[in-house]
C-alpha cells in the first residue's frame, strides 16, 4: 500500500469515526458507505462492498437509543476493507473478523472517550454552570479533536492489523472458507432477527415474510 | 418579545450538526445544547451584555439528552421561552420534560425506521446494481429526510414553544411514525434474499451448509440463549471456534 | 406468575423504553407514575407523543397506584411502570406489593456518586435501595435489555 492511499484511509477513517456521533451523522460511517469508499481508495472496490455488505447486515443490529453503548463500525470497515484487497470472496472472513474486533474496540473506545468528556466537564463545571460561552466552546470543540484522534487511532490500529493479517495468513484457504461463510451466516441471521424488532411485534413476522417472498421472487425473476 | 435574525437560526443549526460532540455521563448533550443555543440567545434584551443572556446561558448547559436530529425542536423552544420571559424555573421544567420525547419520537423514526429502510434498500442495490449505486441510495434515502427533519425541528421548536406537543403531533410525523417500522421490516426482507445471493452465490455447498449452521447459532444465541451477547461478540465467539475446530 | 417491571429512570419515557424494552417485551402498557405529570396536562401531552400507537400509556399519582395496581399486575407480562426518582419508588412501594425493579437511567446531580454510567445515587438513595432490597424486593439496573443486568449487591458494592 503507498502511502498516499494509508494517508488517504486514514482521513477517511477518521470521517467515518466522527460521524459516528460527534459530526453530522450523515451514515457516512455505516459499514457499507465507509467499506465501499475504502474499497475504492485502496483499488478494489468490489471487495469493498462485499465487505461493507456482510459488515452492514451486523450493524443492523446497532440501535444507538438513548446514549446506550454500541460497536464503531466506521474506522472498523475501512481497515477491513483495507485487509480485504483482491482476495477471493470465499476469504473474507479474515477480514471480516477484524471489522468485528475494531468494531468491538470501538465500542469500548466510545465509552473512555465518555469517561473522558466527563472528565472535563467535570473540571470546567464552575465556568459552564457560569455560562461562560468561551469554556463552553472549549469544551464542546475540543470533543470534535478528541474524538477525531480516536478515530485516528481505532483506524491506524486497523491498518496495522490489516498489514499483519495480509503478510502471515492466519487461516488457510480451507477453513478460511469456513469462517467466511460462518459469519455471512450470522449477519444475514441478525438482520433478520433485528427487522423483527421494527415493527409491533404481533404482525412484525407478517411483514418480514411479505419482504422476504417479494426479495426473493425479485432474485429469482432477475 | 424579540425576534433573532435569520443569520442567528443558522448558525445555531450548523452548530446543532455537532451536538453530541462533547456526549458525556454528567451532561449528555447539554453543553452541546448549550453552544448550539448560545446564537439565538444574543438577541435577548441587553444582549451580551444583559441580565437575561447570562441568566439563559447558566441554564443552557446543563444535563440533557434527546435525539441529535431533533434537539433543534429543544433549542428553539427553550430559546422562545427565553425570549418570552419565562421564568428560569418553567425553563428548566420544559427542558427536563423533553428529555425523554424527544427522544423516544426521534428513537423510533430514525434508528428504528429511517436508517435500516435506508440501509436495506442500500444492500439490495449492493447486491445487484454497480458499486455505488447503493452506496449514494443508502446516503440519499437517509439524508434527504435526516436534513428536513433538522430543519423542521428547529423552526417548529421556535415556533411553537412550551406548545411541542402540537408540533410534534403533526399529522405527516405521526403518520411517517406510524409506517416507518412496518416499511423497515418489509424492506430488511426485501433485501436478504439479493444479498445472500451475492455474498454466498458462488460459494460451494458445503459453504452454503456452514452458512445455514452459522444463521441458526445466530438465531438460538440471539433469540433465547444469550439476546445480551451481541451480534459482534458472537461473531467474535464463532471465529474462535471456527479456528480452534479446524485446529485439530 | 410474572411480576410487573417498575423501571427508575429520570427521561421517562424515551428511546430505550418504548424501542429498547419496547421491542423485546412486546409492550402494550406503559404506565407513567409521577405526582406532577399526573397533574400536568402539556406534559402528558409531550410523553404520549413519544409512544407508538399500539402501546397504551397512563397517568398514575402514587396514589392512584395504591388501586390500579393489581390492574397492572395483571398483564404484568407486557406492562411496564416508570418512576422518576428512587424517592417515587419508595413511596410507591409503601402502597404496592412491588416485586421487581430496572434501575434504567438516574443521572447526576450534586451529592449523587457515579455506580454506573447511568447510576448516579446519593447515599439516602442507596440507602433506600438497600432497605427495599432487604425487604424482598429483587433490583438490578440494566439501561436496554442487550446489556447485562447488574443485580444491586454487585452495583452497591
Amino acid at each position: 500500500m503507498s502511502a498516499e492511499v494509508f494517508i488517504a484511509l486514514l482521513l477517511w477513517g477518521i470521517i467515518a469515526g466522527l460521524d459516528l456521533v460527534s459530526v453530522l451523522q450523515s451514515m457516512v460511517g455505516r459499514p457499507l458507505v465507509a467499506a465501499t469508499v475504502a474499497g475504492a481508495l485502496a483499488g478494489d472496490p468490489a471487495n469493498g462492498v462485499l465487505i461493507g455488505m456482510a459488515l452492514e447486515l451486523f450493524a443492523l443490529e446497532f440501535l444507538p437509543v438513548g446514549g446506550a453503548r454500541y460497536p464503531d463500525y466506521g474506522p472498523a470497515s475501512v481497515a477491513a476493507a483495507a485487509a480485504a484487497v483482491g482476495m477471493p470472496l470465499g476469504q473474507l472472513g479474515v477480514p471480516l473478523v477484524l471489522g468485528l474486533v475494531l468494531a468491538y474496540g470501538g465500542d469500548w473506545s466510545l465509552v473512555g472517550l465518555r469517561r473522558w468528556n466527563t472528565w472535563r466537564v467535570r473540571r470546567a463545571a464552575r465556568g459552564l454552570d457560569a455560562g461562560d460561552l468561551h469554556t463552553i466552546s472549549r469544551i464542546q470543540l475540543g470533543g470534535i479533536l478528541w474524538d477525531a484522534l480516536r478515530s485516528l487511532a481505532l483506524t491506524g490500529a486497523g491498518l496495522g492489523l490489516a498489514w499483519a493479517a495480509r503478510t502471515a495468513p492466519p487461516l488457510d484457504d480451507r477453513r478460511g472458507l469456513l469462517l467466511t461463510a460462518v459469519l455471512i451466516g450470522i449477519g444475514l441471521a441478525n438482520a433478520a432477527q433485528n427487522a423483527l424488532r421494527l415493527a409491533d411485534p404481533r404482525r412484525a413476522g407478517w411483514w418480514l415474510a411479505l419482504g422476504l417472498a417479494g426479495g426473493t421472487a425479485w432474485v429469482v425473476l432477475r | 418579545m424579540g425576534r433573532p435574525p435569520v443569520s442567528a437560526f443558522v448558525r445555531t443549526g450548523l452548530r446543532l450538526l455537532t451536538v453530541q460532540a462533547c456526549w458525556n455521563y454528567e451532561r449528555m448533550i447539554g453543553v452541546g445544547l448549550g453552544y448550539a443555543s448560545e446564537p439565538l440567545l444574543r438577541a435577548l434584551p441587553g444582549g451580551r451584555a444583559g441580565e437575561p443572556y447570562a441568566a439563559a446561558m447558566r441554564r443552557a448547559t446543563q444535563y440533557f439528552n434527546a435525539h441529535p436530529y431533533l434537539t433543534g425542536l429543544a433549542a428553539g423552544a427553550l430559546a422562545r421561552a427565553e425570549h418570552a420571559e419565562v421564568p428560569g424555573e418553567q425553563v428548566e421544567r420544559l427542558r427536563d420534560t423533553l428529555l425523554g420525547p424527544l427522544g423516544a419520537v426521534g428513537d423510533r423514526l430514525v434508528w428504528a425506521g429511517t436508517l435500516p429502510a435506508a440501509s436495506a434498500v442500500g444492500l439490495a442495490l449492493s447486491a445487484s446494481a454497480p458499486a455505488g449505486v447503493g452506496v449514494a441510495a443508502l446516503l440519499t434515502l437517509y439524508n434527504v429526510p435526516h436534513v428536513a427533519l433538522r430543519v423542521w425541528g428547529l423552526r417548529a421548536g421556535w415556533r411553537s414553544g412550551a406548545a411541542l406537543a402540537r408540533a410534534l403531533g403533526t399529522p405527516l410525523l405521526r403518520a411517517a411514525l406510524r409506517i416507518i417500522g412496518p416499511l423497515a421490516t418489509v424492506c430488511v426482507g426485501l433485501a436478504l434474499p439479493a444479498v445472500a445471493g451475492r455474498l454466498a452465490g458462488t460459494l460451494e455447498l458445503a459453504a452454503w451448509v456452514a452458512a445455514a449452521a452459522g444463521a441458526a447459532a445466530a438465531w438460538v444465541v440471539g433469540r433465547w440463549l444469550a439476546p445480551s451477547l451481541g451480534v459482534v461478540r458472537l461473531g467474535l465467539l464463532a471465529a474462535v471456534v471456527v479456528w480452534l475446530g479446524t485446529a485439530w | 406468575m410474572t411480576d410487573v417491571l417498575v423501571r427508575v429512570d429520570d427521561r421517562l419515557v424515551h428511546g430505550q423504553v418504548v424501542v429498547g424494552w419496547g421491542r423485546a417485551l412486546g409492550l402494550r402498557h406503559i404506565v407513567l407514575v409521577d405526582d406532577a405529570i399526573r397533574a400536568s396536562p402539556w406534559e402528558q401531552d409531550l410523553y404520549r407523543m413519544g409512544v407508538p400507537s399500539a402501546v397504551q400509556i397512563e397517568f398514575a399519582s402514587v396514589a392512584d397506584a395504591a388501586t390500579a395496581f393489581p390492574r397492572w399486575a395483571a398483564d404484568a407480562a407486557h406492562t411496564i411502570l416508570l418512576l422518576g426518582s428512587v424517592e417515587t419508588l419508595a413511596r410507591l412501594c409503601a402502597v404496592a406489593p412491588v416485586r421487581r425493579v430496572n434501575l434504567g437511567g438516574i443521572h447526576q446531580q450534586p451529592g449523587r456518586r457515579e455506580h454506573l454510567p447511568y447510576v448516579f445515587l446519593t447515599e439516602a438513595e442507596a440507602d433506600r435501595l438497600r432497605a427495599l432490597d432487604r425487604a424482598g424486593v429483587a433490583i438490578s439496573a440494566q439501561d436496554v435489555p442487550t446489556r447485562r443486568a447488574v443485580p444491586i449487591e454487585e452495583l452497591l458494592a
